[in-house]
């Protein structure tokens, strides 16, 4: 064949390559077989059919191949995680510690420890999931500290007052669990979720 | 924990938006959160490796490293692909890096000498499938580290030249000549038994 003068798509030159007796570049029959695509001559020649034939028995064995990988359904995740969480928690990040009660008083807590609080009050608000918390000093000496809180809010609500549970919530758990002085709670709706009928936790008090 | 319940969440549902939230809060530190994704994630990353290692025992160990891996990185993850996406090559690089240190690279003419004259005698067919199977995962063996991500993802993993070249960190055109000369190596070592 001397029609294919210009190399199509998806072959090399790299010396790698393998002409048939009828003169097709072996990449180029594979291509074409892959793509679906053929030509009267692929269609006839010997050689190319012999060439998509090697492919086809191969593809047979990379069938059964493929079936012999289990369904990640059936593969129990629990052990795994829990070796991984192990190593995790052996892991040191640094991380910001925060003042807590009085000035004086030279106590201090994480921020990751204090965010995890912070955020599981934020969610004891329906339909409220709490993404970013950063927790940061506010100024002044005895001024406490600053959260910034990320939700994703039920659709359909008023996000005012959906806004003013959650920052009573925050300030709640910050006194009572933390022992935490807030200055201020700021809530940013990074999400608006139309959550169906999953969940349902009757918490609306 | 109020919310310790919706962490755990269904594992290929909605990757979407309940990851958005777990990958903002694992990065903070979140230890939970971090736990829930490496549940939601860890099958598909599992039956990744195994295609590419070929046993399920190193490929937990190379997931397990990987999301260690992700977990140190996490802070420095933006979110310019999904966090799935992102773990897939994590997952597919930390394999790559097995492979290479697992064999000396045999060159691709041995692909010929694969031994295999007690198969050519079997007479049914289903031992011939079965059998081509199992002396197809062997010459798997024959392909280099590359050579051999780059078919199973393939092959294997249906994924597209584009996705792969992604993953592997490489052009579609090295993607395709490594698909192309794996595909030249298993076709040979197949059919030197036939």
């Amino acid at each position: 064949m001397t029609t294919h003068t210009d190399p199509p798509e998806g072959t090399r030159a790299d010396g790698d390559d393998e002409r048939l007796p009828c003169g097709r570049p072996l990449s180029q029959v594979w291509d074409d077989w892959e793509r679906q695509v053929s030509d009267p001559h692929s269609a006839t020649c010997p050689h190319c059919r012999h060439a998509v034939r090697d492919l086809e028995q191969l593809e047979t064995a990379v069938a059964g191949l493929r079936e012999e990988t289990p369904e990640t359904s059936a593969y129990d995740a629990e052990p795994l995680t829990r070796r991984v969480m192990d190593l995790v928690r052996l892991e040191l990040r640094p991380g910001r510690p925060l003042p807590l009660g009085e000035p004086a008083e030279d106590l201090w807590i994480m921020e990751t420890v204090a965010a995890r609080a912070l955020r599981s009050a934020a969610e004891s608000v329906e339909g409220v999931s709490a993404g970013s918390c950063r927790i940061v000093d506010a100024d002044g000496p005895a001024a406490g500290v600053e959260v910034r809180l990320d939700i994703h809010a039920p659709a359909h609500v008023g996000l005012q007052e959906l806004a003013e549970r959650v920052r009573r919530r925050v300030r709640e758990a910050a006194d009572r669990e933390l022992g935490m002085v807030i200055a201020s709670v700021d809530i940013r709706v990074t999400d608006l979720v139309d959550s169906g009928a999953e969940n349902r936790e009757g918490d609306t008090a | 924990m109020a919310g310790a319940r919706r962490l755990t969440a269904p594992p290929d549902a909605g990757h979407d938006t309940g990851d958005t939230l777990l990958v903002v809060r694992a990065a903070e530190g979140d230890e939970d959160a971090f736990a829930a994704l490496v549940q939601g994630h860890a099958p598909v990353l599992i039956r990744l490796a195994t295609r590419l290692l070929g046993t399920v025992a190193e490929a937990e160990d190379a997931v397990q490293d990987a999301f260690l891996s992700a977990w140190r990185r996490l802070p420095e993850f933006h979110g310019q692909a999904s966090f799935a996406t992102w773990m897939y090559r994590i997952v597919t690089n930390r394999c790559l890096n097995v492979l290479r240190a697992r064999r000396p690279v045999v060159p691709l003419e041995a692909a010929g000498e694969m031994p295999a004259a007690e198969h050519a005698t079997s007479p049914a067919r289903i031992t011939e499938a079965r059998d081509a199977v199992r002396e197809l995962r062997e010459a798997l063996d024959l392909l280099s580290a590359e050579q051999r991500a780059c078919w199973v993802l393939r092959e294997l993993d249906g994924r597209s030249y584009e996705f792969i070249a992604d993953a592997v960190g490489i052009s579609q055109e090295a993607v395709r000549a490594r698909v192309f000369r794996a595909r030249r190596c298993l076709t040979q070592a197949l059919g030197a038994w036939r």
